[in-house]
């Protein structure tokens, strides 16, 4: 899985962010749009884009996008 | 479980009663915090708008007895016909007696009617149709009436954003009869109790019975209000849910009935809302032309009552142009429990949405 492509999904999921405008190091739970409803749309594209199911306590636990990459890789990985 | 299927079974005529009081998520800013934003991605993103309210004094019986007595009229039936009723609600009148028993009464069915509740919400509808299919298969009843309602809108609290502009109100009645050489109904149901605490009301129940506690509203970490017995939902767990066991279910009810999914005519989902329902389809690769997604853009989650209001209102024209229509039914929430029925359907004697008068 591949960083780049995994923080471009992930600014098409969140509604107002730019595409661009996040890199590994964003932590994304500082955005100013981060809410349930984002959860919900990440949590989406992961499932629609990767197979892999994200649980809403996973994305509370991890801070940055590369964080969360890694987690989604050692899930691929199982 | 179990997948089965059952034949000789029909489904004759379907009525879903809704209450007038129309609610509009854009009357609702305050809700947000005054947040147009947030309410604009609601609106476009989960696909949030209007829904259907009762009052304070109307209840799902009420909803459901006034669809069975048109249901009944409108279809000829005779009240003293029915040999079974089965209610389908989360939102009874009474702690007991259940609803059945109280709507036999007020309907005046016949002493020779077996009459239970069924404690289920949006899974509820096609569970109820299992039982009426299997009763009547096996030779017990003739012909059986199906209610299934629900008041959730009474139950959240109107500070909870994650819930109060989801639910709307509805109440349904259907019919099922014997009838020889109809074609095969089949089923598949199933139950994850793990995730009970997922989508619940924890107080007001024996476990944990109504106290000045467990009416004292609280403000969750979100900035949301509610109380120990108001409906509080883990959206992203059910979404989760949601998305992962219903393409899966519908998968394998197609393939238990050896149909392909190019052969079904309408895919009936439980109306949670239009983001979970078109991530459903997107998964089942579905024509987007065969799920009926409107209903709740207008009445909200009705709970048992979304597969009959989609039923009701969006497909009413279509069922009367064919001589027989194949429906798979999918429903799916609290419980967690969910199920699926592939269907055909004839021509119904009424299929109708009304609106509820006292």
């Amino acid at each position: 899985m591949e960083l780049e492509t995994f923080i471009k999904n992930f600014e098409e999921a969140v509604e107002d962010v730019e595409v661009g405008s996040l890199s590994g190091d964003s932590v994304y739970r500082s955005l100013e749009h981060w809410d349930s409803l984002a959860v919900l749309t990440v949590i989406a594209m992961v499932d629609a884009e990767y197979d892999l199911r994200l649980k809403a306590r996973e994305l509370k636990q991890m801070q940055t996008l590369s964080e969360l990459h890694a987690l989604l890789e050692s899930k691929q990985s199982i | 479980m179990p997948k089965c299927h059952f034949s000789d079974v029909e489904i004759s005529g379907i009525v879903t009663c809704v209450p007038p009081l129309e609610k509009c998520i854009d009357d609702e800013l305050e809700l947000f915090g005054g947040n147009v934003k947030q309410l604009e991605r609601l609106k476009k993103t989960i696909g949030l708008s209007k829904r259907r309210v009762v009052d304070a004094q109307t209840t799902a019986a009420d909803l459901c007895e006034k669809a069975a007595r048109h249901l009944m009229k409108e279809g000829g039936v005779d009240l003293q016909q029915i040999d079974a009723m089965i209610c389908v609600t989360q939102t009874a009148d009474y702690l007991q007696p259940c609803n059945a028993a109280v709507i036999h009464g007020r309907l005046g069915l016949s002493k020779n009617c077996a009459a239970l509740d069924v404690n289920l919400g949006c899974s509820g509808y096609v569970y109820g149709h299992w039982l009426a299919h299997s009763l009547v298969a096996s030779g017990g009843c003739e012909r059986i009436l199906l209610l299934a309602g629900d008041t959730i809108s009474r139950l959240v609290n109107a500070k909870d954003r994650s819930v109060a502009p989801l639910f709307g109100d509805g109440g349904s009645a259907t019919l099922i009869e014997r009838s020889l050489g109809a074609p095969s109904a089949y089923f598949s149901l199933q139950t994850d109790g793990g995730g009970y605490d997922k989508l619940i009301v924890p107080a007001g129940g024996s476990r944990h019975p109504h106290s000045t506690q467990t009416a004292e509203v609280l403000e969750d970490e979100s900035g949301n209000f509610r109380s120990p017995e108001n409906l509080f939902m883990d959206g992203a767990e059910i979404f989760n849910f949601s998305i992962t066991e219903e393409p899966k279910s519908v998968k394998e009810l197609l393939e238990y009935a050896e149909v392909d999914a190019a052969a079904v005519d309408h895919f009936v989902f439980h109306q949670a809302n239009r983001y979970i329902l078109s991530n459903i389809a997107k998964r089942l690769k579905l024509d987007l032309a065969k799920v009926p997604m409107q209903t709740v853009e207008l009445y909200g989650n009705q709970s048992s009552a979304s597969i009959p209001t989609a039923i009701c209102g969006e497909l009413a024209t279509a069922l009367a142009d064919r001589s027989s229509t194949r429906l798979l039914l999918s429903g799916f929430g609290v419980g967690l429990s969910w199920a699926s029925a592939l269907v055909e359907v004839g021509d119904l004697t009424v299929c109708e949405l009304i609106d509820y008068t006292a």
